[in-house]
């Protein structure tokens, strides 16, 4: 059977993604899509098979059947390094930082590898690194890191911050690639309420005011603040997709009542009631 | 035949007792001790020490040597050294055994004396009977090995794999942490861990003097081939490391059934055999596509949790101020001292000792390879000695056999090594750390016995004479050539850090899944780093031939690659400065100490560079960066005075005024 084509609003589609290790199915038969500006939040349990799925989707992970397209292109077979340049940005669970870069030089870097990708090799025998950096590059990289917040931290190896700065340099650095589709592996695990809500908010902007049409696939624990996000909403439990859509319907679903959210749903119904 | 067969299953199981120690202490530690050949070497010196020299009888010999000696060795080393490099990075983990397999035979030499010895007796009393075994001659000394590969191989796999001892010892590999919690002492685990694999170590040389000879040179060949039978095993399976070992020592005997002995080929191959078991796993590996990216992640969670964190004072945000309001001679003040140290120091020197110095010169160039491709690249390669040297030959080759320009056969030898370091680092890009450095450890053992030993580059014990430009013939003048030549690429290597590059790098230094996901191409950096810093090592390589003027296969043995890669990393593995510093301590140290010391002391340098190389588990940035750090917390501190001061004045004042 020849699959769908694919949705040309769609930022982010994934068709039948299935992901083998050894006997273990980690993901079964998943398709998801991201429309164009839209936030898109997946959840499920511990094991559920989302960090896979992630892994997949940006291509760190070969998955043994299904299409990936990103913008109606299909890069199933595109690497990882590639499917960045074509505008794919992620963040991981465990963050993965440079340790010997400073917070500001990891949005430098991005913004650098984004936009002037040529630099990366032109730098190595030019004198590039001794001239003051153009005033575009300086203003897009100011940019980010107030709409974070982390001015404080800008002069900082990163390997001297806390977890919950260290997530907010990993979502700077992802948007200083102006990417058109954002991964995020549970961005607010680790962070106290006050940089929960800032993160939270600054990403509801971030989407907001793109004037190239960001959207945005992520993975958290926080019911709520996926909830609350989230325009629709993917739930995975073994491996399967066992329920999707608005926040809405969601909650009032009894299947991800039963299978996954249990008592927590109903609390934050009842809180918003 | 069968004969030949006996005794490469008698080599065989002596790389098999290796290859299990290897494999024990990885298993249990997460550390490869790159060390394990010296310490098989300085037991076995022992025994020969006790046994032959002073007479002691075989078995009090064995059981001093084995079972107190080795023990207490592995004790003492995991207290002085191995305990601290658990958590550490394969670089610091790979530096440090390297700086002890430097220092241990150079100690040896100093305890037992610098006599060479022509043949070691095993664990068989002399003269070796010999036993009619179905009609094949089998002597005591293969029984006894026999045996002692039984015993150890057979009963250590099965202790390992079935008693409570053994789940103990593979629990501390996932977390000594949540060993610790389960009310097992991860300490006296360690301890054991080590004492039985410095035990292996002993036996393994003990065994192995009487048919390698006891001389550090040829346990690197012993070493080599456990080294292919960990690789083989994947760094973890005892059964695999066992069952290579033997083939390799089968293969190893039947090469010299085949070939006459008088082949030069003959002892090309058997040095070749390590290399080629590798080989065919490599390929195998690609074939099945399995895994050899992340072979050395060690410690739960927890323990890197429990781990002392970040950069303390020196990452606070006062520290970043300071930093961006220290000026310009504070900031490089140190470089600029030593560059023009550098500058006037040949001016300042004669004799012997400017003779040395534009060695030293050419060694800094050298050691910017290492610069580019472990310091910027973070690739543990530990062939850079074997580029340098193709260079060294080659320039030896164009400028006196084919009358080229000597500097242009210099450059030309840079060129020629250029591709085999591409080819090198498109081989290795995608294995983890160890396997790299594995690998390349085994590679120059292949250059050093297969590619240098032909008779172009010998001739006949007596290299190629090289003679050096004429505007530049005095010692002086081509010392100052060899400045510029390193005063170039370094100023290209501190480009490259500070540029677009140099971050991008960093990022594929520290993570390589972010660095992909964030558009950098892993591949493309590592293997353009990896041909870079081989030209480099080339073109240094071909500067130290014509300083030396003379090109000699002899002197780019591997070893001596890895005494440069202490030096260097005692010194300063990511600072080019570093890299003219730890030329200058290489070629002057050994001189200042034939000449101020007795000749018993005469070890000594070795042991030092050794030494220093050990240190980088507990400064892993080298001395260079270290004294930087220093002089930057002594300035953050004055600062944080002068700042406590003024508040205690405005405070006072405050008082008084009210």
């Amino acid at each position: 059977m020849t699959p769908p084509a694919p949705h040309s609003d769609f930022a982010l589609e994934c068709q039948g993604i299935t992901k083998q290790f050894g006997g273990l199915i980690a993901v079964n038969d998943v398709s998801l899509h991201v429309p164009k500006g839209d936030i898109v939040g997946l959840v499920g349990p511990n094991g559920a098979g989302k960090s896979t799925l992630f892994a997949c989707i940006s291509g760190l992970l070969r998955h043994e059947h299904g299409t990936v397209f990103l913008n109606g292109n299909d890069v199933t077979k595109v690497s990882p390094q590639k499917r960045a340049r074509k505008g794919m940005a992620r963040t991981f669970q465990q963050p993965q930082l440079f340790s010997g870069l400073t917070v500001r030089e990891h949005v430098v870097l991005a913004h650098r590898l984004r936009f002037e990708s040529r630099r990366l090799w032109t730098d190595m025998i030019g004198p590039s690194s001794l001239r003051k950096p153009p005033t575009s590059e300086t203003e897009a990289v100011n940019r980010i890191i107030e709409l974070l917040e982390i001015q404080d931290l800008a002069g900082l190896p990163v390997s001297s911050l806390p977890l919950g700065s260290t997530r907010l340099v990993e979502v700077a650095r992802a948007l200083a690639c102006a990417p058109e589709i954002l991964l995020l592996d549970e961005p607010l695990s680790g962070l106290d309420v006050n940089e929960s809500e800032q993160l939270a908010r600054a990403l509801q902007r971030v989407v907001k005011e793109s004037d190239h049409g960001l959207s945005m696939l992520f993975v958290e624990h926080d019911v709520a603040t996926v909830l609350s996000l989230s325009d629709t909403i993917y739930v995975l439990d073994f491996g399967q997709l066992i329920a999707s859509g608005t926040p809405e319907e969601i909650r009032s679903s009894d299947v991800v009542r039963a299978a996954y959210l249990g008592d927590e749903i109903v609390s934050t119904k009842e809180g918003d009631e | 035949m069968i004969q030949y067969m006996i005794a490469g299953l008698v080599l065989g199981g002596i790389y098999a007792i290796a290859s299990s120690g290897l494999v024990v202490t990885y298993e249990s530690s997460g550390i490869l001790n790159f060390a394990f050949g010296s310490m098989a070497y300085f037991i076995a010196r022992l025994y020969y020490f006790l046994e032959t020299e002073h007479h002691f009888g075989i078995i009090l010999s064995a059981v001093l040597s084995l079972f107190v000696a080795a023990p207490v060795l592995g004790i003492a080393l995991y207290y002085a050294l191995f305990q601290h490099l658990r958590l550490s990075s394969s670089l610091v983990k790979v530096v440090a055994t390297l700086g002890l397999s430097v220092a241990l035979p150079a100690l040896a030499t100093l305890i037992f004396g610098t006599a060479s010895i022509l043949t070691a007796p095993g664990l068989a009393p002399q003269p070796v009977r010999v036993f009619n075994v179905g009609g094949v001659p089998v002597t005591l000394d293969q029984i006894i090995v026999y045996i002692c590969v039984i015993l150890t191989v057979v009963i250590g796999g099965l202790v390992l794999r079935f008693s409570e001892v053994g789940l103990r010892v593979r629990a501390m590999v996932d977390s000594p942490a949540m060993t610790d919690l389960s009310g097992t002492n991860p300490r006296r685990v360690s301890v054991g861990v080590w004492a039985v694999s410095s035990f292996f170590a002993g036996l393994a040389g003990v065994l192995g003097a009487p048919i390698i000879g006891l001389d550090t040179q040829h346990f690197t060949l012993l070493i080599a081939a456990a080294f292919a039978a960990v690789v083989a095993a994947r760094l973890r399976s005892l059964p695999i490391a066992v069952l290579t070992s033997l083939a390799m020592g089968v293969a190893t005997s039947l090469i010299q059934y085949w070939l006459p002995s008088s082949s030069p080929w003959t002892s090309r191959c058997i040095t070749a055999v390590p290399f080629a078991f590798i080989a065919v796993f490599l390929i195998y590996s690609l074939i099945r596509r399995r895994d050899l990216s992340d072979s050395t992640k060690v410690g739960s969670a927890l323990d890197a949790a429990i781990q002392p964190h970040g950069q303390g004072v020196l990452a606070s945000p006062e520290a970043a101020m300071l930093d961006s309001s220290m000026g310009f001679l504070a900031r490089y003040g140190g470089a600029i001292g030593f560059t023009v140290l550098f500058l006037v120091l040949p001016l300042l020197i004669s004799g012997v000792w400017s003779s040395l110095l534009v060695q030293a010169y050419a060694f800094g160039i050298i050691f910017l390879a290492f610069t580019l491709v472990i310091g910027e690249g973070g690739m543990i390669w530990l062939c850079q000695i074997s580029f340098a040297g193709i260079g060294a030959l080659w320039t030896g080759q164009l400028a006196t056999n084919y009358h080229w320009p000597v500097l242009l056969a210099v450059v030309a030898g840079g060129l020629i090594v250029l591709p085999i370091g591409l080819l090198v680092g498109m081989i290795t890009i995608r294995l983890g750390g160890l396997y790299v450095a594995l690998i390349t450890l085994t590679f120059a053992l292949l250059v050093e016995n297969l590619y240098f030993t032909m008779g172009r580059f010998t001739n006949g014990g007596l290299g190629v004479n090289i003679l050096r430009p004429t505007f530049a013939g005095s010692d002086r003048a081509f010392t100052y050539v060899c400045l510029v030549v390193f005063g170039i690429i370094a100023l290209f290597v501190v480009n490259l850090r500070r540029s677009t590059t140099g971050m991008a790098l960093d990022a594929v230094r520290s993570t390589e899944q972010g660095a992909r996901t964030l558009g950098i191409s892993v591949v493309q950096m590592k293997v353009v780093i990896a041909g870079l810093a081989a030209l480099v090592a080339g073109i240094g390589g071909g500067m130290l031939a014509v300083a030396q003027t003379s090109a000699q296969p002899v002197n780019w043995s591997t070893f001596l690659g890895v005494v440069w890669l202490a030096v260097l990393v005692s010194v300063g593995i990511r600072s080019a400065i570093a890299a003219l510093i730890a030329g200058v301590l290489f070629a002057m140290l050994p001189q200042l100490a034939v000449t101020y010391l007795p000749s018993s002391l005469s070890e000594l340098p070795t042991i030092l560079f050794g030494l220093g190389a050990i240190g980088v588990a507990k400064f892993p940035q080298g001395t260079v960066e270290q004294n930087g750090e220093n002089f930057r917390r002594f300035l953050l501190r004055q600062a944080r005075r002068r700042q406590g001061n003024a508040e205690l004045l405005s405070v006072g004042t405050e008082g008084a005024a009210s």
